[in-house]
């Protein structure tokens, strides 16, 4: 059996080949770049079998991305955000909802965490109609993290993204997860239940669905999301603990690509609780939805529409 | 026309996968398009005697001579491999060579290893390595395997250079580090885990290594292929014959498959 590839240029190449960073690239190689092409839509006869057909104009929000590598300053550095968005582009995905966490296990003061949502709320006024934030806190910073969560709200941001400073079993988080239902606003937490001795170690205190379950029972109109299913860690594990906690939504970010955690999803938890994301690994986060035996519909629903809907809870 | 050089058939000891007999991972390929695969034996690499995998894997892939291209599997710890790796190569039969340093209890540079490669070095095959078969901070308990690290690749690279290699499932591969290894013109990268948009991996491989260094894979049965069928399509930056090459040209021509 042979396959039709209709292989043939895009008229977008000359962005995406200057945003990728191509062009200087070939220049070191001492290699001639390639001529870019028009702009213009992309041609049928780029299409690769195997894809869904017009997979690209599938209405896409990515619930959990972000925005690295630039500051809030006059001279930031635009790049990195400038190709999340070419790459955005690229695949279709519409609108990006991102944070700038604190990671590497930092017990990070206010100052530091106002300064990363600071670089948020700059990609959001940057990119208004692509970018929404998540405003990442701190819960040991009290009841300066919850001002926090205010300030960013108050300025367009549509949730709270926390890292793996604390459990969400700790008592810490609750006034977190308190200020999440009194301003409505969405709790994206990231999670993993990691296996490997040496992961574990590096972020103990990282939550697993059961630390998602036990916060969701204490506060069942929290808009509860369990971040990267795919993010590292025994995600058949994550998928089982799951069934018992339908107040938790889960995100299909990550970069275990794993053939058939959608699926498995589907069956044992509604796709309705699926929130397409990708979280930096965005070909591969398309491409599992995409390959996942789905009906149109139940695809909608996980590339925008659930997402959408906890969304209007917010104004309900 | 699309070649997949990072697929398996068998049983994995540690998931459920969505394919294991070659009847179904041809059935998975259809799905996404893909028209032929490199495929390895999963029980070669966790039966003791490894060969027995590679038999096994040389009967399922016999009815899909077309579609499955079979890579040998060799154990250089075990008695008798270097008659086993005599049989499985030569006209018809296994078209590359893989070792598995991390899950046979060896390393590249270690006695094993060294032996393993002159003999694959000599038998003018490719050889095949795979960085990982799944994320290690899900592994099972029993699963020891760490992820193979690119230095002792390199040095296997410089202590043979007439030997040439197929780097699969591989992430974070700097063209440079492969360039001054001497590997342009000796190497075919699969994109299972590599980026072309946003990131710009493969764009930069391409640049540093040449289009012919970069081959279609999925990772396939482990993983979703919809990722790398994107990847291909939004390679439209390069000429058609160019991603043709990537689709499926290179993965032949590498391979000795001509036509």
């Amino acid at each position: 059996m042979r396959h039709q590839t209709g292989l043939g240029p895009s008229p977008s190449r000359r962005r995406f080949v200057q945003a990728s960073g191509l062009l200087g690239a070939l220049a070191l190689a001492g290699r001639s770049a390639p001529a870019p092409a028009e702009e213009g839509p992309s041609p049928a006869a780029a299409a690769v079998r195997g894809l869904p057909a017009g997979w690209r104009a599938m209405r896409k929000v990515d619930a959990h991305n972000h925005v690295f590598g630039l500051g809030q300053r006059p001279n930031s550095d635009w790049a990195e955000v400038e190709r999340l968005i070419a790459a955005a582009d690229k695949l279709g995905i519409a609108r990006l909802y991102c944070s700038r966490p604190v990671t590497a296990g930092v017990l990070a003061n206010i100052e530091l965490v106002r300064e990363s949502n600071n670089a948020v709320l700059a990609a959001m006024r940057r990119y208004p109609d692509r970018i929404g934030g998540y405003c990442f806190v701190q819960p040991g910073n009290g009841s300066a993290a919850l001002e926090e969560i205010d300030r960013c709200v108050d300025a367009g941001m549509i949730g709270v993204k926390l890292y793996n400073q604390f459990k969400y079993s700790d008592p810490a988080v609750f006034p977190v997860a308190e200020k999440c239902i009194a301003r409505r606003i969405l709790f994206l937490g990231h999670s993993a239940f990691l296996t490997d001795p040496r992961a574990l170690a590096a972020q103990p205190r990282t939550s697993h669905a059961l630390d998602f379950g036990a916060l969701s029972r204490r506060y069942p109109e929290l808009m509860l999301i369990l971040g990267h299913i795919n993010g590292g860690g025994d995600w058949e594990w994550t998928i089982r603990a799951l069934r018992d906690f339908p107040n938790v939504h889960l995100d299909t970010s990550g970069s275990v690509l794993e053939d058939d955690t959608i699926g498995r999803c589907v069956r044992e938890l509604g796709h309705r609780r699926l929130l397409f994301a990708t979280d930096s690994t965005m070909e591969g986060c398309v491409g599992k939805v995409l390959s996942a035996d789905l009906t149109p519909e139940q695809r909608e629903d996980i590339f925008w529409r659930n997402y959408q809907r906890l969304l209007d809870r917010r104004t309900a | 026309m699309i070649f997949d050089i990072n697929a398996y058939v068998g049983h994995y000891p540690f998931r459920s996968l969505p394919a294991r007999r070659a009847a179904e991972v041809v059935a998975l390929m259809d799905r996404h398009g893909i028209d032929r695969a490199l495929v390895s034996s999963l029980p070669a690499v966790f039966y003791r005697d490894t060969h027995r995998g590679n038999e096994e894997l040389w009967s399922e892939v016999q009815p899909w001579a077309d579609r499955l291209v079979p890579v040998a599997t060799v154990n250089p710890k075990y008695a008798g491999w270097e008659r086993d790796l005599a049989t499985m190569t030569g006209p018809g039969k296994a078209r590359a060579v893989t070792l598995l340093p991390e899950h046979h209890g060896y390393a590249l540079d270690d006695e094993a290893g060294r032996a393993a490669l002159a003999r694959i070095a000599a038998s003018g095959m490719p050889l095949l390595l795979t960085q990982r078969l799944e994320d290690r901070r899900q592994r099972h308990a029993w699963d020891r395997a760490e992820d193979l690290a690119i230095g002792p690749v390199v040095a296997a690279a410089k202590a043979f250079p007439a030997l040439r290699f197929i780097l699969s499932n591989w992430a974070g591969l700097d063209g440079a580090t492969l360039t001054a290894a001497g590997l342009r013109g000796r190497v075919l990268i699969d994109f299972a885990r590599l980026q072309v948009v946003y990131r710009g991996e493969v764009p930069k491989l391409i640049a540093a290594l040449g289009v012919e260094a970069v081959a279609f894979g999925s990772h396939l049965p482990f993983d979703y292929a919809g990722g790398s069928l994107i990847k291909l399509e939004n390679l439209d930056f390069l000429p058609p014959e160019d991603r043709e090459r990537v689709a499926w040209r290179n993965a032949e021509k590498f391979l000795g498959l001509g036509r």
